[in-house]
């Protein structure tokens, strides 16, 4: 009886301390979570009038058919005029984010293990230049520059190492990749080099030690610790790449084209928001499928997204 | 008191600004579709003429972007002015292409004012009274007119085909070396496409003319089917630069251009002089834009001396002929007779009158056109 009082005694001032000191931060408990809403207020209100907002009226105007009723019509049109399209600028980005992805682990790996400083130095100083540059100018530059008889093939036949008839113009698909990859390589390398900086050295110095090239420190050592960064940089890549109209307009004529070109086409020629509006819904489901796998990924591996 | 003082300066400046200029100044607004040549025309030269000419006004060129997007944008925002139940409208003039100012005739967004100036009676031709199936008549004053033509390297193909058949067989012996923009990359692309489907159909007179016929969709159809082989051995350019772009680095040897661009790239040395210009037959489209006043604009009387002033004989004369290398607005003789001769001759060195006047099309009616377009993606590509 004795035990169990002193037992519900000594539970009871731990238990109680909490109300007992309530009243005293009560008062400023409550304006906190005021200054906090306050604070968050902005981009709530932001994200709510430029994002949702305008999604809403965009999905429904997606199912609105063109006499003002509700249906799938403006899908199939989107679907049977551009299913091509669809497929074309999902590998489109798929590809320039493998692409990119590579090249950033082999730029971001030499400026961490590369032993030539003065290399090092100008390759840090160099990689960024691109990301400074808007997409628009980088299009028309590789316009004149990968064009059959453009800058970069008058080079080569320059050189002697092409004649003039065996050269070819890059102003399709490939024009448009080499672009992408070239604007975004900057981005992705930028974050995976930070990661690779900010990586524990030892573990590179103990397989140094233990014998193992540089390369295979890179691939079995530092890239698996820099997965999460990588990742973030591919969907963001994903994401940007999906929404780039001026690119696949200047350089990749005729068709398949990416469906960012078919949605301006839709709406200025056509004044068909419907359809536009569907082939929008259609590029925010990719890119929300992108991201739900990285999620999903980071969940099962940590417990929490990374 | 300091900060009082301030204020009070803040304030009497701000109640100042309005008398500043001394007289009165009166701005009128003149939104432009078409490309960044269109903004330079008002603001380097009519523009200046007209602010000269009227003291205390100032024009304010606005340009939309090129095509029937510009023309869309300027209709969305009129649209909704008289949608929100707005008495003054922000714009006072506006060049708009065909689609364009058939689109705001059917919202009743137009003021009718031709037969109130006084070079309204100097246009007769049907485009003044005819967009693409819409009577325009008497709501539009054209500004000029422009036309598509085939750009050919005379040194490599002498003799160019002259009609599209002729042209398929061209395309068949010399693969890859005819670029076009296709249909999303500007009008050129898609007036050389309206041209085949008349050609390969035959009903150029249905297809401008109406009435709209749903029995021509077959026979559209199969016209365009048959473009897809076509389209295989040609180069797709990148937008109607792209074909200038790509036939002045030699990259193909013939494609459709407008005349009027291709001119002034020539005129600016961004083009060879070497290049020639050819209309085949049975023809290719072309199309005038036209000054339009909107019914709400808030300075009527002054957009109406404007546009006077703009389709004016002289203006037409040195303006768009000599200055911007397009076909007059107006009819030709009003301008003739306003230009030498060597002036009058270079705008039709390798395009004759006798050309435009027998291959010189406009492009088909609205819902043909739109037609036209969606059969082409479904079978052409």
């Amino acid at each position: 009886m004795n035990a169990s009082r002193t037992d519900a005694e000594a539970v009871r001032p731990a238990r109680a301390a909490p109300t007992v000191s309530e009243p005293s931060p009560a008062p400023r408990r409550l304006p906190e979570s005021v200054w906090a809403l306050a604070l968050l207020a902005p981009s709530l209100l932001l994200l709510a009038s430029l994002f949702l907002y305008p999604l809403s009226l965009s999905i429904r105007s997606a199912f609105t058919e063109r006499g003002g009723d509700g249906g799938t019509g403006n899908f199939g049109r989107a679907f049977d005029l551009y299913g091509g399209d669809i497929v074309f600028s999902g590998a489109v980005a798929c590809l320039t984010v493998a692409i990119a992805d590579i090249l950033a682990i082999a730029i971001a790996g030499y400026l961490t293990l590369g032993r030539n400083q003065t290399a090092v130095a100008w390759l840090r100083w160099l990689y960024r230049w691109p990301l400074f540059i808007p997409f628009v100018v980088a299009a028309q530059m590789m316009r004149s520059f990968l064009a059959k008889n453009g800058l970069m093939n008058n080079a080569i036949v320059g050189l002697g190492l092409l004649e003039p008839t065996q050269t070819v113009g890059f102003l399709d698909w490939r024009g448009v990749i080499v672009t992408f990859v070239w604007k975004q390589l900057p981005f992705v390398t930028l974050i995976v080099a930070g990661a690779m900086a900010s990586l524990d050295r030892s573990m590179i110095e103990a397989a140094r030690n233990l014998g193992a090239g540089r390369l295979r420190v890179l691939i079995e050592i530092v890239v698996p610790q820099i997965r999460g960064p990588l990742v973030v940089a591919s969907v963001l890549t994903f994401v940007t790449l999906m929404s780039v109209l001026s690119v696949p307009m200047m350089i990749n004529a005729g068709s398949p084209t990416m469906i960012t070109v078919d949605m301006a086409y839709r709406i200025t020629s056509l004044s068909d928001y419907g359809t536009a509006n569907a082939l929008g819904v259609i590029s925010y489901l990719m890119t929300a499928a992108v991201a739900w796998l990285y999620l999903r990924q980071g969940i099962r591996r940590d417990g929490v997204p990374p | 008191m300091i900060r009082k003082l301030s204020m009070l300066m803040a304030s009497a400046m701000l109640l100042a600004l309005p008398a500043a200029p001394g007289s009165a100044q009166t701005t009128l607004n003149v939104a432009t579709a078409g490309d960044q040549n269109m903004v330079d025309y008002i603001n380097d030269y009519l523009g200046p003429k007209f602010e000269a000419a009227n003291p205390g006004v100032s024009v304010v060129a606005v340009g939309t972007g090129p095509g029937d997007s510009g023309s869309l944008k300027i209709f969305e925002k009129l649209d909704a002015q008289a949608k929100a139940g707005v008495e003054a409208w922000d714009v006072d003039v506006a060049v708009v292409h065909q689609r364009g100012a058939a689109q705001m005739l059917a919202s009743d967004l137009l003021a009718k004012y031709r037969d109130e100036i006084a070079t309204g009676k100097l246009v007769t031709r049907d485009t003044a009274d005819n967009a693409l199936g819409a009577d325009v008549g008497g709501y539009v004053m054209p500004m000029f007119h422009s036309q598509i033509a085939i750009a050919y390297n005379p040194a490599i193909v002498p003799n160019p085909p002259k009609t599209y058949e002729e042209l398929v067989k061209w395309v068949a012996d010399n693969p890859g070396q005819f670029g076009y923009n296709g249909i999303k990359g500007g009008m050129s692309g898609v007036g050389f496409v309206m041209g085949w489907v008349e050609a390969m159909t035959g009903e150029s007179e249905k297809l401008e003319k109406g009435p709209y016929d749903p029995a021509l969709k077959a026979k559209i159809e199969e016209a365009l089917a048959a473009m897809k082989p076509f389209n295989a051995g040609v180069t797709m350019t990148p937008g109607n630069a792209g074909t200038l772009d790509m036939l002045n680095r030699g990259e193909i040897t013939m494609g459709p251009v407008w005349v009027d661009m291709f001119y002034t790239w020539v005129a600016d040395g961004k083009m060879s002089p070497e290049i020639k210009l050819a209309i085949i037959g049975p023809g290719l489209p072309g199309q005038p834009m036209y000054y339009i006043i909107p019914a709400k604009a808030a300075s009527q009387d002054l957009a109406r001396k404007f546009v006077e002033l703009a389709t004016s004989p002289e203006v037409q004369a040195e303006g768009i002929v000599k200055r911007f290398n397009w076909y007059p607005g107006i009819d030709a003789p009003h301008v003739q007779s306003q230009l030498d001769e060597a002036t009058w001759a270079k705008l039709f060195t390798d395009v004759t009158p006798d050309d435009l006047a027998t291959k010189g099309k406009p492009f088909p009616l609205s819902d043909y056109f739109t037609e036209i377009l969606e059969t082409y993606e479904r079978v052409a590509n």
